[in-house]
């Protein structure tokens, strides 16, 4: 389709090696559900360190005042690809590999709904993954107009092709919706119909609520924003006016399709990290979780309210005065659901036997991160803050305490807690604390500091600053770097481990959950009969079984 | 919702929950599927709407110079096809049903044809405009909508042609009829955007 | 629960409620200079929502190291918590005080803005649809005050300043103090922001379309105005000044501005690209920034 050279192209799935298993499966059109987990997580992985990348790039650039280490149209390219990639190639495909990798264990299904379909929605990833990375081989560079695209700029074109950086971006970014939505449909059909006999709604782990909730979210929302960039790339590539104020297009409309989805985006991606933080609190502190049917119920009421506040980020768009007032308290009512859920965990650690493995100081510093982290998206909620803070590093720094504090974090202690489910092996606990130390400091030092330059007036999504914001920009650059440092411990640890980690027991943590009652990795259909649930999911500080056919689930 | 947060399911419950086996049953986790996938195809649609009653509602100069509005008869027959196409489909579906393998084929050859004849309409109309893709909002607006939803048209009618050819496999309906159901809920789902559509951009002029 | 506990949480809360009152008076610090009548009430908000939000970070991240410092027990100890599902009372407890302080929280930001609204209509942003279309009733009835007009032109990569009174065009944006000041903002190609940190304010600037903005500086001095939405390659050096200054340098300036003939402006962003020894690693093809304006008064810095 374009005229680019591949070669230099990355294949982004270099599976571990695994020795009992074959490991050539990973790089087969596998429709194992645990194969197709593991093939998301490590994938997203190689694409979060290019898109890691990228972000010490721009550390690097903004470590002085001047645009002095790369050109302006590059640094442009490095944020709009940074914030692409970590959203769609990070979080979100990382997200669906842990979902599709325990949802069918948890609540005792053999695999997904729909097996062949959750493979090619896989497969979809390393293709838009690569076709994303080729606009960099492109004359006119790759995509420089932000992970928003707003027009007109993302379709003003100083060059003679159509096919540009934006193109393939809008290409892309649909691409991706594509494999999102063949992902929900799988998942809600997984979760709806499949659940084992007696695994009741209110017996399912918060986690797989979490997830059911953001796939709805997915569903609901996701078209709006494959709307506007079908209408976005007729815009820049046909010549039509939708956007187009020269012509009498309302560029504002995209700015709507945009958030309609990407504010309930954001949910989509906290919500199964929630859910993480609802499974890991009670294994690491000996205790049910906290008012479970609340907690569950809460995702659900957070999938509602999502959908309904995406005009927060717009308030300096010139929206009316009403439109603003309505969204600022719709957007403000998110924080009582999200409550409940953080008093939710406190108070189930609160006089728990707390063990503190990788996973629990991961969870906990994510929990205290991500309070933080809601604390200033409030203030942002409120219009008057906003109008001040919107488009500076402080709305920055919000973010990036959630999507790295709180997301990556809690994706990391997801990945420690079911390694030894994953892969049959622990993973050593010393490198584990030293990752956990290093990403600690290393995203307060890094993202802390923004929120004050922000404050100060520091606009985002510049190359060079005034001088008076330089000594923040210090602080973040070097808490950068230490972040980038700190993926060295986990990746030694992560491949270490898989080769010659210790054999882990089918259940190393007394955790309670199906997919602890089966070997460590479980076989290919997971179950040798189906389970038979008798109880509800937590049942810490007491004996009674999980399921009535224990012995029966496994072979021999 | 609340009532059922403070009630723990009965026994009862739990028994039939386990006698469905839920497992087993993949024609209705596709049927299942397809309705989650319909529903939010719609959006798309919804979103589409939502766009052109703004960009009508705002833009200073609607239509391109020169345009004055969109002939309303023969769409308006058209719809008629169209619409009724979704009843014959579903008779086509009833015969099915009743193992009347003849009928349902004739039927359901009669809905595909109504769909081509849709499509032929649709084709004639946009050749006979005289504005294009990109002659302002409005432009953009009427072939986007129209071609988005012609498109889904022409998916139909292929779904059709696979489930007419499918009907000589012999004993293809031994296993149920998930896909001619989908097929048929996928008409009406055209169908239902249809009139939305046509009220949208032929009515409200 | 016996009195130790509600002396203990008696405690906790009063430590807290102090912590976060003085972290709620450090806000101010961390904000730039007030230079209009809408930053202080709008620092005054920031102040109340910092301290809110001190007491809810600090209450929990309280709770938590606390737990973790008393609860933790080795990882081969195999003992369990008690069993504890929940607490309906407590769960109501902490959903009512989120929503009661959120209530609070929106209807207090709303006054402000009423507030605002009364000194600077921030909702009158209006739309117009081409330049030149009529005021909208409402902003007509506020012109009772005196109003000093000022027309604001952005494009890819440049700010103007046209004073209509006088017919002056300038690249620093001179604005008189304690007068209420109108912008009337447009764009060229692409969205731009308007965006002084010292004023605390912030707006989108439509291509095409004229966009209403009204304030009122009350302090002297020179700020920065930043592009706030990206346009583009050269986005990050769209800036211009801002001089407040007293009504009758003010006058001064139009006037000797007035006298001055048309010359280009400096222009960061132009100079920038024209300028081919840059050494930097990298780049392509950009959107080529528009010749740099003709004014009357050039930047003064
Ligand atoms: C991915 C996850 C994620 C999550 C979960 C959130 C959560 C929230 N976000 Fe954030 N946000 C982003 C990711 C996220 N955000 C991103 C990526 C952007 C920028 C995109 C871009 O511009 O590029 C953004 C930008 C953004 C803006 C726009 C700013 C601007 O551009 O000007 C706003 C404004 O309202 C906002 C608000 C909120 C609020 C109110 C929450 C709430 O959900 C938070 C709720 C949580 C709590 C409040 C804490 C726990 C609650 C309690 C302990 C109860 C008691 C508390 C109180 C009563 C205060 N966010
Ligand atoms: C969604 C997830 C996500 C994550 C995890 C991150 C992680 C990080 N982000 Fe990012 N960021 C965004 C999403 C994310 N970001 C978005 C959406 C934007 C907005 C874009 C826009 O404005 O359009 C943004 C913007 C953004 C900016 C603002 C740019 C600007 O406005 O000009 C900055 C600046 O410091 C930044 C920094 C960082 C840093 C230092 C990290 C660190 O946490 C990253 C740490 C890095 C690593 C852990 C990897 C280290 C790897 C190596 C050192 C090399 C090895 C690599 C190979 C062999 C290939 N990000
Ligand atoms: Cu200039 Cu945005
Ligand atoms: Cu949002």
């Amino acid at each position: 389709m374009t005229n680019v050279p591949v070669e230099g192209i990355k294949i982004p799935d270099i599976a571990h090696p695994e020795p009992q298993n074959n490991w050539r499966k990973y790089f087969s059109f596998s429709t194992d559900h645990k194969v197709i987990g593991i093939q998301y997580l490590v994938t997203s992985f190689v694409f979060f360190l290019i898109g890691g990348l990228l972000s010490m790039v721009i550390r690097a650039e903004l470590i002085t005042p001047p645009a002095d280490l790369i050109d302006r149209t590059l640094y442009n390219s490095m944020f709009t690809m940074h914030g692409t990639i970590m959203i769609f190639l990070w979080i979100f495909p990382s997200l669906v590999g842990l979902a599709n990798y325990l949802v069918p264990l948890m609540i005792g299904a053999r695999d997904m709904a729909f097996p062949r379909l959750n493979a090619a929605a896989f497969w979809m990833v390393p293709v838009f993954g690569i076709l994303l990375m080729t606009s960099y081989f492109l004359p006119s560079g790759t995509a420089q107009a932000g992970w928003w695209s707003y027009p007109p700029v993302s379709t003003q074109n100083p060059t003679d092709s159509v096919i540009t950086g934006e193109f393939i971006w809008i290409l892309a970014v649909a691409i991706s919706g594509v494999s999102s939505i063949m992902g929900a449909v799988n998942f809600v059909t997984t979760i709806v119909r499949m659940r084992a006999p007696g695994m009741t709604y209110f017996r399912m782990p918060a986690y797989v609520w979490t997830v059911l909730s953001a796939q709805l979210i997915q569903l609901a929302a996701l078209p709006a924003l494959t709307a506007g960039a079908i209408m976005l790339l007729f815009d820049a590539a046909a010549g039509t006016a939708f956007f187009n104020p020269e012509k009498g297009g309302n560029p504002v409309l995209f700015q709507h399709f945009f958030w309609f989805y990407s504010h309930p985006a954001v949910y989509v991606m906290v919500l199964p990290i929630f859910g993480v933080f609802s499974e890991i609190f009670p294994v690491y502190s000996r205790k049910p979780l906290f008012g479970y049917k609340v907690v569950a119920v809460s995702s659900l009421l957070i999938s509602g309210v999502s959908v309904l506040v995406w005009v927060h980020h717009m308030y300096a768009s010139g929206t009316p005065g009403w439109m603003r007032m309505l969204f600022m308290a719709s957007t403000m009512l998110v924080a009582v659901p999200t409550g409940i859920k953080v008093f939710a965990w406190v108070a189930t650690i609160w006089k728990g036997k707390l063990r503190l493995d990788t996973p629990m100081l991961f969870c906990l510093g994510a929990l205290l991160m991500f309070v933080f982290a809601g604390v200033t998206g409030v203030m942002l909620a409120s219009v008057p803050i906003d109008i001040h803070v919107n488009n500076t590093y402080f709305v920055v720094g919000h973010f990036h305490y959630i999507v790295f504090g709180t997301i990556t974090m809690g994706m990391f202690a997801a990945l420690y807690h079911w390694f030894p489910k994953m892969t049959g092996r622990m993973y050593f606990e010393g490198l584990g604390k030293v990752h956990f130390i290093l990403a600690f400091i290393g995203t307060n030092l890094c993202f802390l500091p923004m929120h004050l330059a922000g404050l100060h007036g520091m606009v985002r999504r510049v190359s060079s600053y005034d001088p008076e914001f330089a000594f923040s920009n210090v602080l973040a650059s070097l808490g950068g770097f230490l972040l980038g440092m700190s993926t060295i411990p986990f990746i030694l640890n992560m491949v270490g481990s898989w080769a010659q980690g210790k054999p882990a027991p089918d259940n190393p943590w007394r955790a309670i959950g199906l997919e602890w009652l089966v070997s460590s990795p479980p076989p290919v259909e997971n179950f040798e009969a189906l389970p038979i649930v008798v109880s509800g999911p937590y049942g810490y500080g007491k004996s009674d079984p999980l399921v009535e056919n224990a012995a029966a689930l496994k072979e021999g | 919702m609340d009532s059922s947060i403070s009630t723990e399911k009965s026994d009862v419950a739990i028994a039939a929950h386990a006698a469905h086996a839920h497992e087993e049953d993949h024609a209705g986790n596709s049927m299942f599927g397809f309705i989650v996938f319909l529903l939010s195809e719609s959006v798309i649609f919804l979103s589409f709407f939502a766009g052109y009653i703004l960009l009508k509602t705002t833009t200073p100069d609607w239509l391109p110079a020169g345009v004055s509005g969109l002939e309303v008869s023969k769409p308006a027959i058209n719809t008629v096809v169209l619409v009724s196409s979704s009843f014959v489909a579903y008779f086509a579906e009833r015969a099915l049903k009743q193992n009347n393998l003849l009928v349902f084929r004739l039927l359901w050859l009669l809905t595909m044809a109504m769909g081509i004849y849709f499509l032929a309409g649709q084709a004639i109309e946009w050749s006979e405009l005289e504005f294009g893709f990109g002659d302002g909002v409005y432009g953009g607006m009427f072939y986007l909508l129209t071609g988005f939803h012609g498109l889904h048209v022409l998916t139909g009618v292929l779904l059709m042609g696979i489930m007419l050819a499918k009907s000589f496999v012999p004993n293809n309906y031994a296993g149920g009829h998930t896909g001619v159901d989908a097929t048929s809920l996928f008409w009406h789902f055209v169908d239902v955007i249809w009139i939305i559509l046509f009220v949208l951009i032929y009515i409200w002029q | 629960m016996n009195l130790k506990t509600i002396i203990g949480i008696g405690a906790y809360v009063a430590v807290l409620i102090a912590a976060s009152l003085w972290v709620g008076q450090q806000a101010y610090g961390w904000l730039p200079p007030q230079a209009t009548a809408e930053s202080m009430l709008i620092d005054d908000l920031f102040s109340l929502f910092s301290t809110i939000g001190a007491f809810v970070l600090l209450g929990i991240a309280g709770v938590v190291l606390y737990t973790v410092f008393t609860q933790s027990v080795s990882r081969f100890d195999t003992s369990d918590g008690p069993h504890m599902e929940g607490n309906i009372k407590l769960e109501i407890v902490w959903t009512a005080i989120p929503l009661l302080l959120v209530f609070f929280l929106a209807g207090y930001s709303y006054q402000t803005y009423q507030q605002m609204a009364v000194r600077g209509p921030m909702d009158l942003v209006h739309l117009h649809h081409l330049p030149g279309s009529t005021p909208t009733a409402y902003a007509a009835e506020m012109e009772t005050e005196p109003v000093e007009e000022v027309e604001v032109y952005a494009k890819q990569w440049a700010w103007t300043f046209r004073y209509p009174d006088t017919g002056v065009v300038s690249s620093d944006l001179h604005l008189p103090v304690n007068r209420r000041i109108r912008l009337l903002m447009t764009a060229d190609e692409v969205i731009h922001g308007f965006y002084v940190p010292a004023f605390r304010l912030k707006q989108d600037i439509m291509p095409k379309r004229v966009t209403e903005f009204e304030f009122t500086p009350i302090r002297e001095g020179t700020y920065r105005l930043n592009d706030s939405q990206f346009s583009g390659t050269y986005f990050a050096i769209m800036k211009a000044n801002v001089v407040v200054e007293s009504p009758e340098s003010y006058r001064q300036w139009l006037a000797s501005a007035a006298a001055q003939p048309a010359v280009p402006a400096e222009n960061p962003a132009y100079s920038e690209y024209t300028n081919k020894r840059l050494k930097r690693f990298g780049g392509w093809k950009t959107v080529e920034p528009a010749t740099p304006p003709l004014v009357n008064a050039i930047s003064e810095s």
